[in-house]
């Protein structure tokens, strides 16, 4: 039986009938917490009218004594219940007319907070390594003062380069002795032939770190910027390999509906070797100030690897092949969010820091 | 470098449009950089025939003429001092338009109406020539169209070219570049000599002493010539090229480098002692003037073209003056010659001079390209110059360059790729660039192409060279992308690459933003920060070739950085600055050639910490702020405590100094800044800093965290208020009652500090929250009552403390 059913049976009860019937009225007609407690006692208490029932119930024969009982007990604890919740439902609504009574200024700024946030070259950073991780990347780093030959010689860069020059490079003197060799790093290669050295393949790794080139300062060019490079070594990596990687790495980094466009390029470490863009983000490719009317972003130079690269460190270049790429950081970021000079990034005026 | 399309049309038929054929070279890579359409931007001009010239009736340098345009002829005044009858040159009609926007009316000059303006090139907005009126050099007298008498419109290409590529810096390696592109047909440069019966071996002697730079010398002898401006065509080609025209022969000999390629070099014969011409390297103690009126010491890495009596030309970089082609030349020896590419990049580099022949050789010049391009610049000399050309091209080889011969292997350079390749298509790819494929043969289930390579190609020595070649002939765009094929790989970060972003994080949570320094600092700041070297050595790296001196020491510490940081940020009225930053510090070792790399963090602050709010008084930046961010960084990478202990550093205050150990190790300090620092370079005096080595942290935090049980019990709090004199420090009323509390006292928490008139003279009141809990069980009053008791006892004993009630 229900609940509504129970009711039922109540209300047509001889004896227990116009009790609740009664009982319902005044329930209803009642407004205020005083009011329903007084009413508990006229109808629940010691000598109130469901108590009186109970000596009527007594004298019922014993089958019609035991139905009754029940319903009596049924009524009972369905009046408690009533008169409890609308007690409640009752002050709910006078402490709700209290509350909303209270005068507050809800436009009040909140409490300062304080937050710090990232440089955005390592966000940039981040996002890189992260969507390389997600592909089977390692991370590796190595040192920023470094010798010629992980940074020019091992990467097949011929002696008489121009980028050697001291017009190109920073070279380092060790207080402790006359080198000619110790140099800023130019790029993060390095790190992979280091890697390379102490690794057989099959190896993917990222790396990521400063490079220093002897640029004249201007709005594109920085003596000091971050860059990526990658490199994946193994049995039957292709030039495709390369494209399908640097797709997905691009269209992750500047969106999904980005186009890449691949061009033979030349660099002393690849080959072949090319030059990637990406379709430009602020016009989708129509031209514009940030792409210089081109529709087109260049981002990173990439290739398969050299094989006298692969010389220098032991591997086998009939066995294994390779693909590398390099890309810089803060001409990413500057592409990505609009910055129009590098130097505002080496400033580090908090109202810029502040931003990202 | 820049290419003419017009130059271009001699010698390929472009069936494609410009926005097509700067496609087809981006994606072979050449990359176009540019698009410059030329042409005039004028209106109503003409091409106008002189047909009488007579002289102006009121004044003496100036001529009437009579101009005819189509059949309508025009009185103009006229005062150029090239004006003749029987010439052509651009004409302004009234109610013409010049470039420049002057409109042309009829006017009065001296007495005389002057019907228009004959026109000069500058007037023309195309030249900055100043000899007189533009001569436009027609074959016959017809009403031409002023723009394609000019040679107009013409589009420039920008183009990057490639240093491995030097065979396209010139209009016919383009071409030839092109022509494999599009598969039109290359059609070479004529070359149709008169040589006169006078040999040239008889009035030229030749010697190559150092072979090894230069391996081929040609040269011609053309006698009888006369020197005058060029003709329109060749200034205005060689103006396209951005190359400024001199006279005839000099222009003539850059019109066949850009044309060719081959850098050339016209001496005056008559200066040439002896006419002996010897190739050699310098010796210590010669000199040169060079054509740009610098007179250059030479040593033995330069090669010099020299006569009898010295050096007369830096070999491959620029002429000498002694032997300049001038007014008065009538006899020049032209010198078409080969030089080593590496010997060649030096020399223009150790005497900063750059010249478009230098660009050239420096890059690589076809080695047998000598006599044709000697030819061809003789035989323009003939039809422009007048001269006779000696008979005979004097050929020195000191070193023959033969083709390289190569194996390709097809299916490999296919899987390279990744396509799939045949011999027939790799054969068709690589004869389209002029290599000489010279048969197929198969050898275990490969195809191997025999390929010879021209010379003018010496990028391609090597196989991966030619399989370079296929790549971007067959075109990036037509290569699937894949992803390796590979299980091996697997990703992540090192735990310390993990934990240095985590440290990064926290530091943001804390409130610090990340900055970015430069590596290498002003040396000067060791002396600001440390003047008695107690803490920074100064045998430190230094760069040997800094752009300034602000950059030019590898740091030892993260603080010059940051300290410059604050200075920005204060210059700029940014007041409240709390940053970080996580980088690299460089210590020299004795024993090696590189220097110890160790990772830093940093931190400095100023301002408020805490702005005044309508809710809350300002807080200021001070010791405590920075303890709390080391506090909260220790804690958050669950890292035993670190401890702090009275030490001066140069650059703090002595008061607010403190080296910071972990683990017992030192591994940095944190304290105020230094107020003769703060002065020096102007930054607020409550400046807090602090420096850490990252390795130490590392070694601080733990591999892994283990679960602490949660008291299911509840645990009794009590207060203490303890006062002690001035001069005992905090830490060591905590430490004592954290010993005395003994295993129940779980926590005892400093919550007041007080001076004042309910504590005597020189005395402090430290009050703390005491809390007691037991794991397996809820404390018994007594229980914690007696380890309390246990605590005042001590803390009266040894510090003689009393306690307040």
């Amino acid at each position: 039986m229900t609940g509504e059913d129970i009711l039922k049976e109540i209300e047509s009860d001889h004896d227990l009938g116009p009790v609740y019937r009664l009982a319902r009225r005044q329930l209803a007609e009642v407004n205020s917490v005083e009011a329903l407690k007084d009413l508990r006692i006229a109808i629940l208490g010691r000598k109130g009218r469901l108590s009186t029932l109970l000596q009527g119930i007594g004298k019922l024969p014993p089958e019609e004594r035991r139905r009754v009982g029940r319903l009596w007990n049924q009524l009972k604890a369905h009046l408690e219940a009533a008169i409890d919740e609308k007690i409640d439902r009752i002050r709910y609504r006078d402490m709700e007319d209290t509350l909303r009574g209270q005068a507050v200024d809800i436009t009040l700024p909140g409490k300062d907070m304080r937050r710090g946030s990232l440089h955005i070259v390592s966000q940039v950073v981040e996002e890189i390594e992260d969507i390389f991780i997600g592909m089977g990347y390692r991370v590796v780093e190595g040192p920023e003062v470094e010798l010629d030959y992980y940074n020019f010689e091992a990467l097949n860069t011929p002696e008489w380069h121009p980028s050697k020059t001291l017009q190109d490079t920073f070279y380092v003197d060790n207080p402790y002795g006359t080198y000619q060799d110790v140099l800023l790093r130019t790029h993060t290669s390095p790190v992979q032939v280091r890697a390379m050295e102490i690794t057989s393949p099959p190896l993917y790794v990222i790396a990521p770190g400063k490079a220093f080139r002897r640029d004249v300062p201007d709005a594109t060019h920085s003596v000091m910027m971050h860059q990526v490079e990658g490199l994946a070594v193994d049995d039957d990596i292709t030039l495709g390999d390369l494209k399908g990687t640097l797709e997905y790495f691009a269209r992750r980094m500047f969106g999904e509906e980005r186009e890449v466009r691949f061009r033979p390029h030349f660099f002393p470490f690849t080959e072949p070797s090319a030059e990637v863009d990406v379709s430009c983000h602020m016009c989708s490719g129509s031209g514009c100030r940030v792409c210089k009317g081109t529709g087109w972003l260049e981002i990173l130079g990439s290739g398969i690897v050299d094989p006298n690269v692969f010389g220098y460190v032991g591997y086998d270049p009939e066995k294994v092949s390779g693909f590398a790429f390099g890309m810089g950081v803060e001409r990413i970021a500057m592409l990505k969010y609009g910055i129009p000079d590098i130097r505002f990034l080496f400033d580090n005026d908090i109202r810029l820091l502040r931003q990202f | 470098m820049r290419v003419s399309l017009e130059w271009l049309s001699d010698y390929i038929n472009l069936e494609v449009d410009v926005d097509e054929l700067a496609e087809l070279l981006t994606d072979s890579g050449t990359e176009v950089e540019g698009i410059e359409r030329m042409g005039l931007n004028s209106e109503g001009l003409s091409v106008g025939w002189v047909a009488k010239v007579r002289p102006h009736p009121n004044a003496d340098r100036l001529s009437l003429c009579e101009v005819d345009v189509g059949g309508s002829l025009f009185e103009v005044v006229c005062g150029a001092p090239n004006l003749e009858a029987g010439i052509a040159a651009p004409f302004a009609p009234p109610g013409s338009f010049l470039p420049d926007g002057t409109h042309i009316k009829e006017v009065d000059i001296r007495g005389v109406t002057s019907q228009g303006m004959l026109l000069s090139g500058i007037e023309l907005g195309i030249t900055g020539d100043t000899e007189g009126l533009l001569l436009l050099d027609l074959p016959e007298r017809e009403n031409a169209d002023l723009e394609e008498a000019l040679g107009l419109p013409d589009t420039v290409l920008v183009l990057e070219i490639t240093p491995n590529r030097p065979d396209c810096l010139s209009v016919i390696g383009m071409a030839r570049e092109i022509a494999a592109l599009t598969g039109c047909e290359l059609r070479m440069p004529p070359v149709e000599l008169r040589e006169s019966r006078e040999d040239a071996s008889g009035v030229v002697e030749i010697e190559i002493w150092d072979t090894d730079l230069c391996s081929r010398y040609t040269a011609r002898i053309i006698d009888a010539l006369e020197i005058k401006g060029s003709p329109w065509w060749i200034r205005r080609r060689l103006q396209a090229c951005g190359v400024r025209p001199i006279s005839n022969v000099v222009d003539i000999t850059n019109y066949v480098m850009l044309e060719l390629g081959q850098p050339l070099h016209a001496f005056d014969y008559d200066m040439v002692s002896d006419h002996h011409i010897i190739v050699r390297r310098a010796d210590e103690g010669d000199t040169l003037t060079t054509l740009d009126g610098v007179k250059r010491d030479l040593g033995p890495e330069n090669l010099l073209i020299c006569d009898t009596s010295g050096p007369i030309a830096l070999a491959g970089v620029m002429g000498g003056e002694r032997t300049e082609v001038g007014d008065g030349t009538r006899k020049v020896l032209l010198e078409s010659a080969h030089f080593d590419a590496a010997n060649i990049m030096r020399t223009s580099r150790s005497h900063e001079l750059s010249s478009e022949a230098s660009y050239r050789f420096e890059r690589g010049v076809d080695p047998n390209g000598c006599v044709y391009a000697a030819d061809r610049a003789s035989f323009l000399i003939q039809k422009l110059a007048a001269g006779k050309v000696l008979g005979r091209a004097m050929d020195v080889v000191g070193r023959a360059v033969e083709p390289v011969a190569l194996e390709f292997r097809v299916h490999r350079a296919g899987r390279l790729i990744g396509v799939a390749l045949d011999s027939g298509k790799a054969g068709d790819l690589l004869g389209s660039i002029q290599l000489d494929v010279q048969g197929v043969r198969e050898e275990k289930a490969e195809e191997i192409l025999n390929v010879r390579v021209p010379t003018f190609r010496p990028d391609l020595e090597r196989e991966i060279d030619l399989v370079e070649e296929i790549a971007r002939l067959y075109g990036y765009r037509n290569i699937p992308p894949t992803l390796p094929k590979t299980s091996h790989n697997m990703g992540g970060l090192t735990r310390e690459q993990s934990i240095r972003r985590s440290i990064k994080r926290v530091m943001n949570g804390l409130g610090l933003y990340e900055a970015v320094t430069y590596s290498f600092i002003s040396p000067r700041w060791l002396d600001v920060l440390d003047p008695d070297g107690e803490v920074f050595p100064r045998d430190i790296y230094k760069l040997r070739n800094p752009i300034s001196e602000e950059m030019s020491a590898m740091r030892l510490t993260l603080l010059p950085g940051l300290l410059e940081v604050l200075r920005f940020n204060l210059n700029r009225r940014n007041l409240d600055v709390f940053v970080f930053e996580m980088g690299r510090v460089f210590e020299p070792l004795r024993d090696d050639k590189l220097p110890h790399e160790s990772i830093s963090l940093a931190a400095a602050m100023m301002g408020l910490w805490s702005p005044k709010q309508w809710s809350e008084e300002s807080e200021k930046v001070d010791f405590f702020t920075m303890k709390g961010v080391l506090e909260g960084l220790f804690s958050s990478l669950h890292a035993s405590e670190f401890s702090l202990s009275r030490e001066r550093f140069p650059f703090l205050h002595p008061a607010w100094s403190c080296r910071l150990e972990a683990g017992g190790e030192d591994c940095g300090y944190l304290g105020l800044i230094h107020p003769r620092v703060a002065e020096a370079v102007e930054l607020p005096p409550e400046t807090a800093l602090m420096e850490i080595g990252l390795e130490s942290l590392l070694n601080a935090a733990p591999e892994l965290l283990a679960y602490e049980e949660i008291p299911r019990f509840p645990a009794a709090v009590m207060d203490i208020a303890v006062v002690v004199r001035e001069e005992v420090d905090e830490g060591e009323v905590l430490c004592l009652i954290k010993d005395a509390g003994g295993d129940l006292l779980r926590e005892a928490r400093l919550f007041d500090l007080y001076r004042g008139e309910q504590v005597g003279e020189g005395e402090k009141s430290l009050a703390y929250s005491l809390t007691f809990y037991a794991l397996d069980r809820t404390l018994k009053d007594e229980e914690a009552k007696a380890s309390y008791d246990n605590i005042v006892e001590k803390l009266s004993g040894t510090l003689g403390a009393r306690i307040r009630s």
